[in-house]
């Protein structure tokens, strides 16, 4: 009798755990998306010029020049490619990597260089571009990531509550 | 869509490829873009020395009639906007337009605020610098330069000008860029028709070896898997399968076989 139940609290503790799991899941894969989200608002106050920063020659005055929009433009043509490799890399192997804020920081920051470089406007949309596409890609991976995750605690909930023994590993 | 293979194949890949095309050629043609217009500059700056240069007797003779036919005919020029000539104080002199002799020039516009910004005016500018766009009254995309007239040795020998001053005066020419944009439309089209190639060229590559390689076997097994699943006779598993899913139509055909007493294989 005592086994018997035992053996349901821990099919329960388990069945928890795999819901907790779930929604966390859940939540992490909205990550991708509120990334771009954030992405895309930066872009307007790239779009209208960051009206609030101060203006390029100001801080060119006490930071010294900015490298040159070809220079900016190659790294960012570096950043893309290694960015796209290495989420198409943790998708192959199916890594779960919270990397998409860091991403909104690079391509801030790229902004930014053009911006006091004064080559902002000519480069807007290579910034813009290579933002959605790594974003995109991020996004997609998460958001699989996550799904199939969900797909097999689902299975794994079912399968504890068919047998209320915890499911085989893989 | 997501939830075929051909989906979780091709968006990833058609994602990275077209963003990292688009990303190339905005790349591309921002730089392309500014070593046409660093050309235009240097362009309009040699022919601004030429037109100075040829210049140079009449001036010195004081010749005003040569030197307004000069201006006149290098103004009749095919793609060029405007040349006019100004003396220190803003007056225009010489000009190919008639309607712009003897009128001042605005020292605070584009152009011209760069030398006279301060208290003494600045006398030597960078070729870059001398240069400026603008659209003019009939709404034509121009690049202007403003090229200043040395006084030179033989300029105050023959008593003209004080060997003080520096600059007699200016040489305004603006070359019209409608050629330019047309050249840049142009390559923007190019571009546009070179990426949506290379993205139809990369889904059709990876759609063919998907569907050669892995759709159509997959179909073959399941084919064999579904027809067999009733049937207490199993045929042998389907030929020349890639060998993963020969792995799986074996393990099946034997499982099958057992589980209906016949001897594999037999």
């Amino acid at each position: 009798m005592t086994d018997i139940s035992e053996v349901r609290d821990s099919a329960e503790i388990l069945r928890q755990e795999l819901m907790k799991e779930i929604s966390r899941l859940n939540r992490f894969s909205h990550r991708g998306v509120l990334a771009l989200a954030l992405f895309l608002v930066i872009s307007m106050f790239a779009w209208w010029g960051f009206f609030f920063l101060p203006s390029p020659d100001t801080v060119t005055a006490v930071l010294g020049r900015p490298p040159s929009a070809r220079i900016i433009s190659i790294a960012l043509l570096l950043y893309t490619f290694s960015a796209i490799i290495l989420s198409l890399s943790r998708m192959t192997a199916g890594i779960e990597h919270r990397s998409s804020f860091s991403h909104v920081g690079y391509l801030t920051a790229f902004f930014l260089f053009y911006y006091f470089g004064k080559a902002l406007e000519d480069n807007y949309w290579a910034v813009f571009g290579s933002g959605v596409t790594i974003l995109g890609v991020e996004s997609y991976r998460i958001w699989t990531y996550c799904a199939e995750g969900i797909a097999k605690n689902q299975e794994d909930i079912e399968y504890v509550t068919r047998t209320g023994r915890p499911p085989p590993q893989e | 869509m997501f939830d075929t293979l051909a989906g979780k194949a091709l968006v990833p890949v058609g994602l990275a490829v077209t963003g990292f095309m688009v990303v190339c050629c905005l790349v591309l043609y921002s730089v392309i873009r500014d070593d046409l217009h660093h050309n235009e500059i240097v362009h309009a700056t040699n022919l601004a020395d030429t037109i100075l240069k040829s210049t140079r007797y009449a001036m010195h003779k004081s010749d005003r009639e040569t030197l307004a036919t000069i201006i006149k005919n290098v103004g009749e020029q095919k793609g060029v906007d405007h040349v006019r000539i100004f003396n220190k104080k803003g007056l225009v002199t010489f000009s190919a337009k008639s309607n712009e002799l003897n009128r001042h020039v605005d020292k605070n516009a584009e152009g011209c605020i760069v030398c006279h910004k301060g208290a003494v005016p600045v006398t030597n500018l960078g070729t870059m610098q001398q240069a400026r766009t603008f659209k003019n009254t009939e709404g034509m995309d121009v690049m202007a330069i403003t090229a200043p007239i040395y006084n030179e040795p033989d300029c105050s020998a023959v008593a003209c000008h004080p060997a003080g001053q520096k600059v007699l005066g200016t040489l305004d020419i603006g070359l019209s860029r409608a050629e330019l944009n047309r050249s840049l439309s142009m390559l923007r089209i190019q571009m546009i028709v070179f990426t949506f190639m290379c993205l139809l060229l990369t889904i059709s590559g990876v759609t063919a070896l998907l569907r050669r390689n892995v759709f159509l076997p997959i179909q073959r097994l399941r084919r064999y898997v579904e027809s067999t699943a009733q049937k207490n006779d199993i045929p042998e598993p389907p030929p020349h399968l890639p060998h993963d899913l020969d792995v799986i139509a074996i393990s099946y055909y034997n499982a099958k076989s057992n589980s209906t007493g016949e001897k594999p294989g037999s």
